[in-house]
């Protein structure tokens, strides 16, 4: 029986008595071995072959396996509840929800993404760090190196320190406050009747022309009877120079030097504010009256003191005493006084920066030192940073490593168990 | 009737019935394929013990691709297999006198003997595929899944161990000791 003779391989026959061929197969070697006589003998001895095999029959299971499996998988089932207890045990002897092996394997994954964040904010909040650090560097660079070619005032000139005569009576103040006459002793400070309102005002400016600002800045004040407090000019190099001053104004005349101080140059920021000290004022001023009072006591007890000398000493002590608060409190009526009287002005000007054209260019060869001196000092600090962060990091990732060691081996050993049953 | 699919699923579960359930269906047929492949019957009974705590064991692992006799049988194969190796590492154990084995009541003693001398006398690789075919009734894919070949492989194995088998059996049952 071969294939020039018979459409179907006695091995494909065989394969239909299995049951292993395709429904459209299976039913062309059916069809043929209905008209072929020598296929359906062959196909006949094959069935043979198998009922012969179903002679060999063994002796049944022995019941003793059924004892032995039952025995066993107690064994079994004991040792499994022993590991789980054990298991659970060294957990804190929780539920079975700490058996779950994906409780675990959630856990060490969140456990895994917390070690990665906490190492990315760390070389991130270490970035951050490391670059306010360079930062506050340059500033400090540009401070010192612009000190020099600067024309800092460090120490005001005197004549912009000197000050006119306060005025001398509220009337020609024409300020807010206004005060109640004064006592005949002209010791008493006078009570204010009206709000005592102490003024400061803040301007910035741009100016095209800085060379005559000083002097206009002076002219200003010196206009409306005020004085220059302080006054700070700078000239860096390849950089716009700067005006600040401090104007002390009186009060009624705030208004008008800020119109023309606006004139100088445009106006970048302006604000003003008021802080009310009348209280204060008032305040002090009655501390003073009972002072003054304890003084003429303290004075008449030692005008008629009929005691002895360690009395006296004491009393003028006291006295001193009482002296020396109301001086103290009087200087500092005078400055509250002042700080009504005289509004400030915080004055900062600042040149509009044209670009000029230095000297020749650095020559190729000192820009190529300079590259490379950068570039070493770059490549120390990265590896000192790198350094730096390694020895912060370690301790952090030691202690995760040592946490994440058993669920991951864990996992390791379970994926290797599936791809090798998979195998 | 439950499948022994839906068993296997409920076994990992944790069903203890489920178990008991697969056991009882398989137990004869799992003695019986370690008996048909070893004479020492205590040996056969302790791997077919063997087998079925592995299935306990590793329930967890079926998956539904395969069917459960497929299944089983593979966890016999690599159990049988294991212990092939052993036992040739040890000598002494593996050529140890085979006992006698009993004959089930109803069967003919004679046609018993003839017919393991005659499979007996097949190729090893042979053998294997007729045995897993016609006792275990795996399909060929089956077949070729456990053994690692193809499945034309396992086709043609089967083919002629049936061939080999064929023209022993058609010889006199009192020949067949010389053949050997």
């Amino acid at each position: 029986m071969t294939s020039s003779t018979h459409p179907f391989e006695q091995e494909e026959v065989m394969a239909y008595l299995d049951g292993e061929l395709a429904a459209n197969r299976a039913a062309n070697v059916a069809a043929h071995l209905r008209e072929c006589a020598d296929c359906a003998a062959a196909a006949e001895q094959m069935r043979d072959v198998s009922v012969r095999l179903s002679d060999w029959s063994v002796e049944s299971a022995p019941a003793s396996l059924t004892k032995k499996l039952d025995a066993a998988r107690a064994e079994h089932a004991v040792a499994k509840v022993r590991k789980l207890q054990g298991f659970s045990g060294r957990l804190g002897g929780k539920s079975s929800f700490l058996r779950n092996r994906w409780v675990w394997a959630a856990a060490g994954a969140a456990a895994l993404l917390i070690l990665v964040l906490r190492i990315g904010l760390s070389t991130a909040r270490q970035e951050l760090r490391h670059s306010e650090g360079l930062q506050l560097a340059y500033t400090e660079q540009s401070r010192s190196a612009d000190l020099p070619e600067s024309q800092a005032v460090g120490t005001t000139p005197d004549h912009f320190m000197a000050r006119p005569a306060p005025p001398t009576s509220a009337a020609s103040l024409g300020t807010s406050a206004k005060f109640s006459s004064p006592s005949a002793d002209g010791q008493s400070t006078p009570e204010p009747t009206a709000p005592m309102i102490a003024r400061t005002a803040s301007l910035s400016l741009t100016v095209k022309d800085f060379a005559p600002l000083e002097a206009s800045v002076k002219a200003v004040a010196q206009r409306h009877n005020g004085y220059i407090a302080s006054l700070n000019s700078a000239s860096p190099q390849d950089a716009a120079r700067t005006l600040s001053a401090t104007l002390r104004i009186p009060s009624a005349q705030l208004e008008s030097a800020i119109s023309e101080l606006k004139q100088l140059g445009r106006v970048e920021q302006e604000s003003q504010s008021g802080e009310e000290v009348t209280k204060e004022f008032t305040d002090r001023t009655a501390r003073m009256k009972n002072a003054r009072a304890t003084e003429e006591r303290l004075l008449d007890v030692l005008r008629n003191h009929t005691g002895q000398v360690r009395d006296i000493l004491a009393t003028e002590q006291e006295i001193a005493r009482v002296r020396g608060n109301i001086e103290q409190m009087e200087a500092d009526q005078r400055a509250l006084q002042t700080r009504v009287d005289f509004a400030t002005i915080e004055l900062s000007v600042q040149e509009e920066y044209k670009a000029t054209l230095q000297g020749a260019p650095t020559a190729t060869a000192t820009r190529l030192h300079n590259a490379a001196v950068d570039g070493y000092r770059a490549a120390i600090d990265s590896v000192i940073g790198v350094g730096i962060w390694a020895l912060q990091a370690f301790p952090t990732i030691l202690i995760w490593a040592v946490a994440l060691f058993a669920p991951a081996r864990w996992i390791w050993r379970r994926l290797r168990r599936t791809a090798v049953s998979q195998s | 009737m439950t499948s022994d699919e839906q068993l296997i699923l409920e076994l990992q579960q944790g069903s203890d019935a489920a178990f008991t359930e697969l056991f009882l269906r398989y137990r004869e047929r799992v003695y019986g394929f370690f008996r048909r492949r070893m004479n020492d019957a205590a040996q056969a009974e302790e791997l077919a013990q063997e087998t079925f705590l592995a299935v306990l064991r590793a329930a967890q692992r079926y998956e539904p691709r395969a069917t459960f006799r497929a299944y089983l049988f593979g966890i016999a194969f690599n159990i049988l297999t294991a212990h092939r190796r052993k036992s040739a590492l040890n000598t002494t154990q593996s050529d140890s006198a085979p006992e006698e084995v009993p004959y089930p009541s109803g069967t003919n003693p004679e046609n018993v003997i003839w017919v393991r001398q005659a499979v007996e006398r097949l190729d090893d690789a042979e053998r294997e595929v007729l045995l897993l075919r016609e006792f275990e009734e795996l399909s060929y894919e089956e077949i070729a899944k456990m053994l690692h070949a193809p499945v034309n492989t396992v086709r043609s194995r089967l083919f002629r161990a049936r061939l080999a088998l064929r023209e022993i059996l058609a010889t006199t049952p009192g020949n067949l000791g010389g053949r050997k």
